[in-house]
């Protein structure tokens, strides 16, 4: 660990984990509800286990367990072992390892009970793993390798309800490629699985057979009672086979599998002939003749009524139900005839669920995964008689079968769509930019495929709906208290507003509607100072000269404060009143049960001006609170007895950096030990939040915790959200603070909404929420969503988003999008015209082989959140960079410039060479496009394009030019009137540019293949020079200068980096002219003459698609945010003390060994997967801390030499200081 | 000369365990073609890189892991003719 202390480290979490979908199962894992369904998702490296919330109109659903697995997820799975109440859970993963998992309702855990090595880690050609399946009656399950290997595993339950595993048996075939595996439902049979091979061998020995290599379908039948694994039968399937699905068997179906192959599937059983139906095609004039595969699909039988069916989806979207009709003939079920039905079109899935409440969850592979109802399953046979298709055909994969068309429903008929549960995959690209001048920047991210894209503006924080607002006036009203008429009611009935500008208080009162109440005992006249419903029905009122206390019966009382004092702040609870007067001096009053309050005769002197005062909650069943929290001017807060027999004695001081405004004690439930603990809130006039635990017995404030909440004074309201005690937070933003309900902490999390002066609970009989001031308005909305991280706001794409840039003087963004084999709007605009009309409208945008559909546009995500002007491209071209170039020449005016290819053939499909390919062919070569903005930017106007041989692939503004990476080659141009002029040449790379960045004279060129090159820009004898490169090969995903001598980059591979120039060369490079070193030094190792060195790397396993160095938090240090492919967002944040990094790199490496990877996979060899791991420090790890048990958590802290709180402070402040 | 023989048994059973163990006389074509399939078995086994290609490609994510797995059968093309001596 000497390389993380000698150069700067860095402090790697994740803000959002990635969502892309690998595996989902339903299972039931509550052993106390054993018909409940759960879902058990793999996402990312994380597995999710989820259930559906059905709670009258409301779905919801819901996570009940998030778990980081420090490993490549590929499967999962869950069975029950016979005798058993609960499902078992399984992952197969790159860890070499069988992981079984039990659920722990009681700890909401998974618990590992079997961990079985069989091979290597890592994704290897011959390591099980790929594949994962599990015997229909929990016996046994296999997992297979793409080539060769398999094993199984049998499990046993014994007398004592432990549940023993077989040693692995292996079922290897050499030059076998699998291609999928499934399960046979045998009832209690030996269980069989089958799988989808091909044989290679055969094909090397004779390659005329290459084209359509032989696929079998082979049985592995499991003998339980010789303990081993047989081949037991296999058959040709069709060539073209991708898929397989098990046919009930037993008592319920005729067993054996259905085959999806290219157009057809097949029904195969070794005791049956072969059946096949053809997936009917899309029709249409819009079509392409084409096969379609299927690529999900889930099973649903009816044990009691005998029948099953499928819903398989094609990677159209389309879901056909697939039923069988089945006779038994002497015990023998023999399957008669297949029916494929057109059911819905769906976004494409990863998996698809069936869930018995009547629900279909599809897990989608772009975008947010979906619940819908199923409504009807299609079971009305004369319904779309034209959509239904029968085939009793006995043919096998030689025989063609006659093409069948259906039209596809661009509305949904069986299904209505429920709930989405988020997802950001695929996340092209994102952007942090604070466009609203908002105390935090805003991510700006372009997101999804084809016709479902998005741009997406993300903030951190929780959405809330409002339900009233309505203006107050011009008064400014700087305080609100709701209060109940009596202690026992549900509802609030008063809202008091309060003004200490104009010294007065308004009365509303909460009925059908909120109206204000003008004959009220309240006194108007003056502004409130504390107001609350004390004892059993009466109701209190401070204000600056007295307390005015109101009976039920009308009977008002009033207290005048001392002479020549005023009251200056208070807190109340049910019974006692704390109040400050101008003096420094306090009062107490106890109310007693005939609801009259009782004054303390002294009044004990605090050491400054009173500030703000809070007085804890009364415990239940007691009268008194124990403690109250007074703040004064000299930045102290004390903490006082508030019990009868010790009132007002001082029990704790704490000093503070800044003027407290503002405390509340809260009584909130410690996810640590599970009991109730009075915590204070204390907000400072320097916009500083502090939370600390005041200890019941002692008083000593204890783990204090601060946070920046903006630069205004914070001021705290107690209030509770679906049933939890929270506060909110109000400075320049509100923030509410709550325990997040699936990993406990304690969060602070912004609402999404217009500043609130003030908030306090609104419960009435419509609406259980909050209401604010806001400005000049009163503002009722609802609670927000617990657990929200980010509101989001879409505008729609037309086409699948490769990049955008941003227009540097103006909030408009321009993005440029384009789907490969997809029809463009012309084509059907032509092909719409030659049918006369006659062509349906197309559900989604057709296919069309090696056809481009792109098109550039500009949007205002601010004021018109739309997009403004969009520009098709024509002639098969397809835009693939993008930047706003201001040039020189013109007067710095400045200009979009987009890279574009024509006749792209991106698509490997059909290079059958094995020569290195370079990353764009293309035969038409590439435009350069300039555009004109006019309208502030908000439209595009066509100047010129200009012809390349090769395809643009990089862009960037470079001192007044533009810098253009084409192929291997790196051109200056300049815009010139018909087209743009180049400057300057040089090949400063071995493959392709896929990035560029410019920082003076410098360039950081990223190669598709090779790296990050240094190259310097000599303007007198306009040359490019590369002076610096890189030793490893990375391939290069996104690439940022993060200093001048520092990049910072992302590869395919899921690798972070940052790589720094040495010292010398950058020096030698920005000499003066040309007779410098620098030119003339001898290229080392084939490259550059020096070598840039590797500063840190780290695994994420989710490919790094942008990457920027930007501050996230109002107040924060800058730090490198990434995002990646599959949704991930995260940050690297810098270490700014060794302590630090030494206490982080000792946690990490006692978190390793004392937390264990679900999936057996070793923690340190999955974060250094292709590199070692440097300089890094995986916070997400560090942050397992948090979620430990307390004796785990005692265990790691002694392991650090600290405490327990200050290991958990520390490892919240690291995220919190930079990040939410 | 028994030492020579357990290296060669050792050597075919090391060839039998792991695929692409070379020998004396691996081919361009043998060794290529290992090199490929190692290629397109890492690709399907990694998620983010079967979603990275079918954001690329245009297709569903099953269709580019078909593609993988079909490519795995000649992925060098077919090996070059042996010329009888």
């Amino acid at each position: 660990m000497a390389n993380t202390q000698a150069t700067q480290a860095f402090y790697s979490i994740t803000l959002e984990p990635g969502s892309a979908p690998t595996a989902a199962c339903m299972c039931s894992v509550l052993p106390a509800q054993s018909k409940e369904q759960q879902i058990f998702e793999a996402r990312g490296e994380r597995v999710f286990l989820r259930r559906l919330v059905i709670d009258g109109e409301d779905v919801k659903v819901e996570t009940m367990v998030e778990h980081d697995t420090f490993s490549i997820v590929r499967g999962v799975g869950s069975f029950r072992i016979p005798g058993m109440k609960e499902d078992l859970l399984t992952i197969s993963s790159d860890s070499g390892r069988m992981s079984m998992l039990r659920y722990l309702p009681e700890k909401n855990k998974f618990e590992r009970i079997h961990l079985e090595t069989f091979g290597k880690s890592g994704v290897r050609r011959t390591v099980p793993g790929q594949y994962l399946a599990v015997d229909p009656r929990g016996r046994c399950l296999m997992m297979a390798s793409v080539e060769k290997n398999k094993v199984v595993y049998i499990f046993q339950r014994n007398s004592d309800g432990e549940i023993n595993i077989s040693s692995p048996h292996e079922a290897n075939q050499m030059s076998a490629l699998c291609v999928d595996v499934c399960p046979l439902d045998t009832g209690w049979e030996h269980p069989v699985f089958g799988a989808l091979e091909i044989d290679y061998s055969a094909v090397e020995s004779d390659p005329s057979t290459a084209e359509r290599p032989e696929k079998h379908l082979v049985y592995y039948t499991v003998d339980l009672g010789l303990n081993h694994v047989v081949r037991s039968w296999s058959a040709d399937v069709d060539p073209t086979a991708n898929k397989l699905f098990t046919v009930p068997g037993g008592a319920e179906g005729p067993s054996g599998v259905i085959v999806c192959a290219e157009g057809r599937l097949y029904y195969k059983h070794n005791n049956h002939p072969t059946m096949s139906i053809a997936i009917p095609t899309r029709g249409g004039s819009l079509e392409q003749a084409r096969n379609r595969i299927i690529v999900s699909g889930c099973m649903f039988s009816n044990k009691s009524k005998r029948t099953f069916f499928f819903l398989l989806q094609t990677d159209d979207g389309d879901v056909f139900k697939l039923s069988m009709q089945v006779e038994v003939d002497q015990e023998l079920q023999q399957v008669q005839s297949m029916t494929l039905k057109y059911y819905e079109t769906l976004p494409v899935a990863r998996e698809m669920l069936l869930i018995k409440k009547g629900y279909i969850y599809i897990v989608a592979e772009s975008g947010p995964s979906k619940m819908y109802h199923v409504d009807s399953l299609a079971d009305d046979e004369d319904e779309e008689p034209e959509n239904t298709f029968t085939s009793s055909s006995l043919a096998e994969h030689d025989e063609p079968l006659e093409v069948v068309t259906f039209h596809p429903r661009p509305e949904m008929q069986f299904l209505t769509h429920t709930v989405d549960v988020p997802a950001l995959h695929p996340l092209i690209r994102t952007k942090v930019d604070n466009l609203t001048n908002e105390d935090t920047p805003q991510i700006y991210a372009i997101q999804g495929r084809g016709d479902k894209s998005v741009f997406k503006t993300i903030r951190h924080g929780m959405s809330v709906s409002d339900a009233v607002e309505s203006s107050l006036g011009n008064v400014p009203y700087e305080q609100i208290w709701t209060m109940k008429r009596q202690e026992g009611d549900q509802f609030h009935y008063y809202i008091l507003l309060s003004s200490s500008y104009t010294d007065k208080t308004t009365v509303l009162g909460i009925g059908e509607e909120v109206e204000s109440l003008d004959d009220t005992a309240f006194l108007t006249v003056r502004a409130t100072i504390c107001a609350a419903q004390m004892g059993d029905n009466a109701h209190v009122q401070v204000h600056a000269r007295g307390v005015r206390t109101i009976q039920a019966s009308g009977a008002v009382v009033e207290w005048p404060a001392p002479t020549h004092r005023t009251i200056v702040a208070g807190s109340a609870n049910q019974r006692q009143l704390l109040l400050g007067l101008s003096s420094g001096e306090l009062a107490f009053f106890f109310m007693d049960q005939s609801g009259a309050l009782n004054a303390l005769e002294e009044y004990p002197e605090m050491s400054d001006k009173v500030t703000a005062i809070g007085i804890g909650p009364t415990p239940k069943g007691q009268m008194q609170a124990r403690y109250g929290v007074v703040g004064c001017e000299d930045r102290t807060i004390r903490v006082l007895s508030t019990d009868l027999e010790t009132p007002l004695e001082a029990r704790s001081v704490q000093a503070l950096s800044d003027v407290p405004v503002s405390i509340e004690v809260v009584t909130m439930l410690d996810p640590d030990t599970n009991s109730s603990v009075d915590f204070v809130h204390i907000g400072l006039k320097s916009g500083l939040y502090l939370r600390a635990i005041i200890d019941e017995a002692t008083g000593e404030l204890s783990d204090v915790r601060t946070k920046f909440l903006g630069h205004k004074p914070v001021r705290i309201f107690p209030v509770e959200v679906h049933g939890q005690p929270c506060i909110m937070a109000c400075s320049s933003r509100p923030w509410l603070g709550y325990h997040h309900p699936v990993t406990k902490q304690y969060t602070l999390t912004p609402l999404v909404t217009s500043p609130l002066i003030a908030v306090r609970p609104f419960i009435s009989e419509h609406l259980n929420g909050l209401c604010g001031i806001a400005e000049s308005d009163l503002r009722i909305f609802s609670e927000p969503e617990l657990g929200g991280r980010f509101v989001s706001e879409d505008i729609a794409l037309q086409y699948t988003p490769r990049n955008f840039a941003r227009n540097p003087w103006y909030p408009i963004f321009y993005t440029i999008e384009g789907d490969a084999n997809t029809m463009s709007q012309a084509t059907i605009k032509t092909i719409q015209e030659q049918a006369n009309g006659a062509a349906r409208p197309p559900v989604g945008p057709p296919r069309a082989a090696s056809h481009w559909a792109s098109c550039i546009q500009a949007l205002d995500p601010i004021t018109s959140k739309s997009i403004t002007s969009t520009i098709h491209l024509t002639d098969n071209e397809t835009a693939l960079c993008c930047a706003c170039v201001p040039f020189e020449s013109r007067d710095w005016e400045v200009y979009l410039v987009v890279g574009t290819a024509q006749d792209l053939n991106n698509s490997p499909m059909k290079t059958t060479s094995s020569q290195a390919t370079p990353a764009y062919q293309s035969r038409g070569g590439g435009f350069l496009h300039v555009y004109k903005l006019v309208d502030e930017g908000k439209t595009l106007q066509f100047v010129h394009k200009t012809r390349f041989a090769n395809p643009i692939s990089a862009l960037t503004p470079f001192k007044g030019r533009v810098a253009v990476g084409v192929a291997n080659e790196l051109f200056i141009y300049d815009i010139g009137s018909t087209a743009v002029l180049r400057k300057s040449r040089g090949i400063v790379v071995p493959n392709t540019i896929t990035s560029l960045e410019a920082s003076g004279d410098r360039l950081a060129v990223a190669d598709v293949a090779e790296s990050v090159t240094f190259v310097v820009y000599k303007a007198k004898a306009n040359r490019m020079i590369p002076f610096a490169d890189d030793v490893i090969q990375r391939w290069t995903t996104a690439a940022t200068l993060v200093d001048y001598e520092t990049v910072a980059g992302g590869d395919k591979f899921g690798n972070l980096w940052l790589l720094r120039c040495p010292e010398q060369a950058s020096a030698e490079a920005d000499e003066d002219g040309m007779n410098g070193f620098i030119v003339n030094e001898r290229s080392y190792m084939g490259g550059a003459p020096y070598k840039l060195d590797l500063r840190a790397h780290i695994f994420v396993n989710d490919i790094p698609t942008s990457i920027q160095r930007t501050p996230l938090v109002a107040g924060g240090a800058d730090v490198l945010f990434w995002s990646g492919l599959g949704g991930t967002m995260g940050i690297l944040v810098p270490f700014i003390s060794r302590e630090d990094v030494a206490f982080f790199t000792s946690l990490e490496q006692a978190l390793r060994s004392e937390e264990a990877v679900l999936t057996g996979r070793d923690h340190l060899m999955f974060r250094g997967y292709y590199v070692p791991v440097k300089g890094i420090v995986d916070g997400d790890l560090c942050e397992r801390f948090l979620g430990m048990g307390l004796e785990g958590k005692q265990r790691v802290a002694a392991e650090v030499e600290r405490e327990v709180r200050e290991v958990e402070k520390k490892v919240l402040e690291m995220r919190g200081r930079v990040a939410f | 000369m028994a030492d020579k023989l357990r290296t060669q048994q050792q050597l075919e059973s090391l060839q039998n365990k792991y695929i692409g163990t070379g020998h004396a006389d691996t081919t361009k074509h043998e060794w290529t073609s290992n090199i490929m399939r190692d290629s397109y078995a890492s690709y399907q086994g990694h998620p983010s890189m079967l979603l990275y290609m079918s954001v690329g490609m245009g297709c569903t994510v099953e269709e580019v892991r078909k593609h993988c797995m079909e490519r795995m059968v000649l992925p060098v093309g077919a090996p070059p003719r042996v010329e009888e001596e």
